[in-house]
C-alpha cells in the first residue's frame, strides 16, 4: 500500500517536471541576440563555475545521504564511505 | 595493486613546477599547438563533524586552451581522513557507528582506542574540444582502487539559444578492507555504468533554464565491510544488495537580478530500486558588493524516504530479504545546509604585476545538519590564477 502511493507519488512529480520542462522549452522560442546575452556571460551565472564545487561536495555528502548522484567510479574508500 | 601517490610537499611541488615551467602564452606552442591561455586553482577544504570525524582536502586543477578550441586538465587532490577512537572493544554494541556512517577497520581491542586516519589520493585528465570532452580518473586509498573513463558529446542550437548534451561514464573500483577483528570481507569489487542527457534553454536575457536525467547502474559490493548490524543480541556483518538502479531527474533555473546579483535555483527528484526516494531544493543568491568581490549565500534541503529493507532494529538474522543494514543512509531523514562564500578577483591590486592580475581569492564556510542530530562544518579556503 505504501510503495503504491509512493509509486504514484513520484509519477506525478515526474510528469510535473515534465511538463514543466516543456512549458520552458516552448517559451524558449523567443529569440536572444548574441549580443543580448551579456548577463548570462557573467560569472556569477555560469553553470561551469560550480562544477569543481559541486564535485569535492559530492564526496562528502554521498558518505552522509542514501541518494547523491551515484558513486561513477568515484572511489570513497570505506572510512568515508 | 596499490598506486602510492605523493606526499603533500611533493603534490604541491609538482603543481608550482607545471605551473612555473607552463610555456606564456602570447607565445608558447605545445606539441606545434599555439597556446591561448592557462589556469591553476588550488583548494583547501576541512571538514569536521559532530563526532568528530575530521577530513582535509588539498585540490590543485590545471588547465590549457590551444588556439585551435582543444582544452586540457590536470588535477590532483589528496585527502585525509581521520576518524575517531571509538572507546568500545571489536565486536560490542559501541563500536558500531551508524551515526557518522565513518565504521573502522580494528585489528584489536588496543588499536580501538586510537585515532584511525587514512589518506586518498586521485588523479584526472580531461581532454576536450567544442563539442566534445573525454576523461581519466584514478582513485587510490589503503583500501580502495577506483578508475573511470567518461565521455561527452554537446551541441548549440537555434542561434546558441539551446545545447542539447549527453555523457556516459563507466567506472570499476577493487576492494581489499584490510584486517578487522569483527569482520571477514574479502577482497571484492564495484562497477558503475553512468549516463545522462541535459537540455539548457536560453529563455531571455537574464534568464538560462537547464532540465537532466541521470541513470546509474550500480554493481558489486555496495555496503561497509566494516559494519556490523545489531541483530537481537549478536552482532552480524551488513550486508546490501548487489545492483542498484538509480535515477534522477532536475532542474536549474540561474536568473540575472538588477543590482549586479544572481540568484540559481535547483531542484531534483531522485528515485532508486532499493526503495529510496529523494528531494533536494536549493538556491544561491550572488551579489557583486564593489568591483571585484562578490558575496555568496546558500541554502539546501534534502529529504529521503527509507530503503525497503532498513529497519531501526532487525530480531531475524536473515535481516528484511536476506538483507540488514546500520547505515543510516538507507533510513528517512532530511537535512539542511547554510553556507556563505566570498570570491574577491585582485586584477586591481596586482594591476602592475604581470600573470598575478589573474589571481583571485576565495574563501566559505557551510554548516550541514540532519534530523539525525548530525551535523557537520565545512570551510573552504583557495585561488584561482589565469595566465
Amino acid at each position: 500500500m505504501k510503495t503504491t502511493k509512493v509509486s504514484v507519488l513520484r509519477a506525478m512529480t515526474l510528469r510535473a517536471g515534465l511538463v514543466l520542462t516543456a512549458a520552458a522549452a516552448l517559451s524558449a522560442c523567443a529569440t536572444v541576440k548574441p549580443h543580448q546575452m551579456e548577463h548570462l556571460a557573467d560569472p556569477i551565472m555560469a553553470f561551469e563555475a560550480d562544477a569543481q564545487e559541486h564535485a569535492r561536495e559530492l564526496h562528502w555528502i554521498e558518505a552522509r545521504e542514501g541518494s547523491t548522484g551515484g558513486a561513477g567510479g568515484a572511489g570513497g574508500g570505506c572510512a568515508c564511505n | 595493486m596499490q598506486l602510492r601517490g605523493p606526499g603533500l610537499p611533493t603534490l604541491l611541488c609538482l603543481t608550482g613546477a607545471a605551473v612555473m615551467s607552463a610555456p606564456a602564452a602570447s607565445d608558447a606552442a605545445v606539441l606545434g599547438l599555439p597556446v591561448e591561455g592557462q589556469d591553476d586553482a588550488y583548494v583547501f577544504q576541512f571538514f569536521s563533524d559532530v563526532d568528530d570525524v575530521r577530513v582535509v582536502t588539498h585540490q590543485n586543477a590545471y588547465g590549457m586552451d590551444f588556439d585551435n578550441g582543444t582544452a586540457l586538465q590536470l588535477q590532483i587532490l589528496r585527502q585525509t581522513v581521520t576518524v575517531p577512537a571509538v572507546e568500545a572493544a571489536p565486536g560490542s554494541q559501541e563500536a558500531i557507528d551508524a551515526i557518522t556512517t565513518a565504521s573502522r577497520p580494528i585489528r584489536d581491542i588496543g588499536d580501538a582506542y586510537q585515532d584511525y586516519s587514512r589518506t586518498r589520493h586521485q588523479f584526472d585528465l580531461d581532454v576536450s574540444r567544442p563539442n566534445w570532452a573525454a576523461g581519466y580518473y584514478v582513485s587510490t586509498e589503503e583500501d580502495y582502487f577506483a578508475q573511470m573513463i567518461r565521455a561527452g558529446y554537446n551541441r548549440d542550437f537555434r542561434g546558441r539559444t539551446f545545447n542539447f548534451s549527453t555523457g556516459a561514464s563507466y567506472g570499476w573500483d577493487r576492494i581489499d578492507p584490510v584486517e578487522d577483528a569483527d569482520s571477514g570481507t574479502g577482497a571484492d569489487h564495484r562497477s558503475t555504468a553512468y549516463a545522462n542527457a541535459v537540455g539548457t534553454w536560453v529563455l531571455d536575457r537574464d534568464t538560462v533554464l537547464r532540465v537532466g536525467v541521470e541513470h546509474f547502474r550500480v554493481s558489486g559490493l555496495q555496503h561497509n565491510p566494516y559494519r556490523n548490524v545489531y541483530v537481537d543480541g549478536g552482532n552480524l556483518p551488513e550486508r546490501h544488495p548487489d545492483s542498484r538502479d538509480r535515477s534522477d531527474f532536475y532542474l536549474r533555473v540561474h536568473r540575472y537580478l538588477p543590482m549586479r546579483a544572481s540568484i540559481k535555483l535547483l531542484w531534483k527528484h531522485y528515485f532508486d530500486d532499493w526503495g529510496i526516494g529523494s528531494d533536494t531544493i536549493g538556491a544561491r543568491l550572488s551579489q557583486y558588493v564593489g568591483e571585484n568581490v562578490v558575496v555568496r549565500y546558500r541554502y539546501r534541503y534534502y529529504r529521503q524516504d527509507q530503503a525497503d529493507f532498513y529497519r531501526d532494529e532487525y530480531t531475524e538474522p536473515g535481516g528484511v530479504d536476506g538483507y540488514r543494514t546500520g547505515d543510516f543512509r538507507m533510513g528517512a531523514f532530511d537535512a539542511h545546509l547554510f553556507g556563505t562564500r566570498i570570491h574577491w578577483a585582485l586584477r586591481d591590486v596586482f594591476a602592475r604585476a604581470g600573470a598575478l592580475q589573474g589571481l583571485a581569492l576565495q574563501l566559505s564556510y557551510e554548516r550541514y545538519f540532519n534530523s539525525n542530530n548530525f551535523s557537520a562544518n565545512i570551510l573552504e579556503a583557495g585561488f584561482t590564477l589565469d595566465f
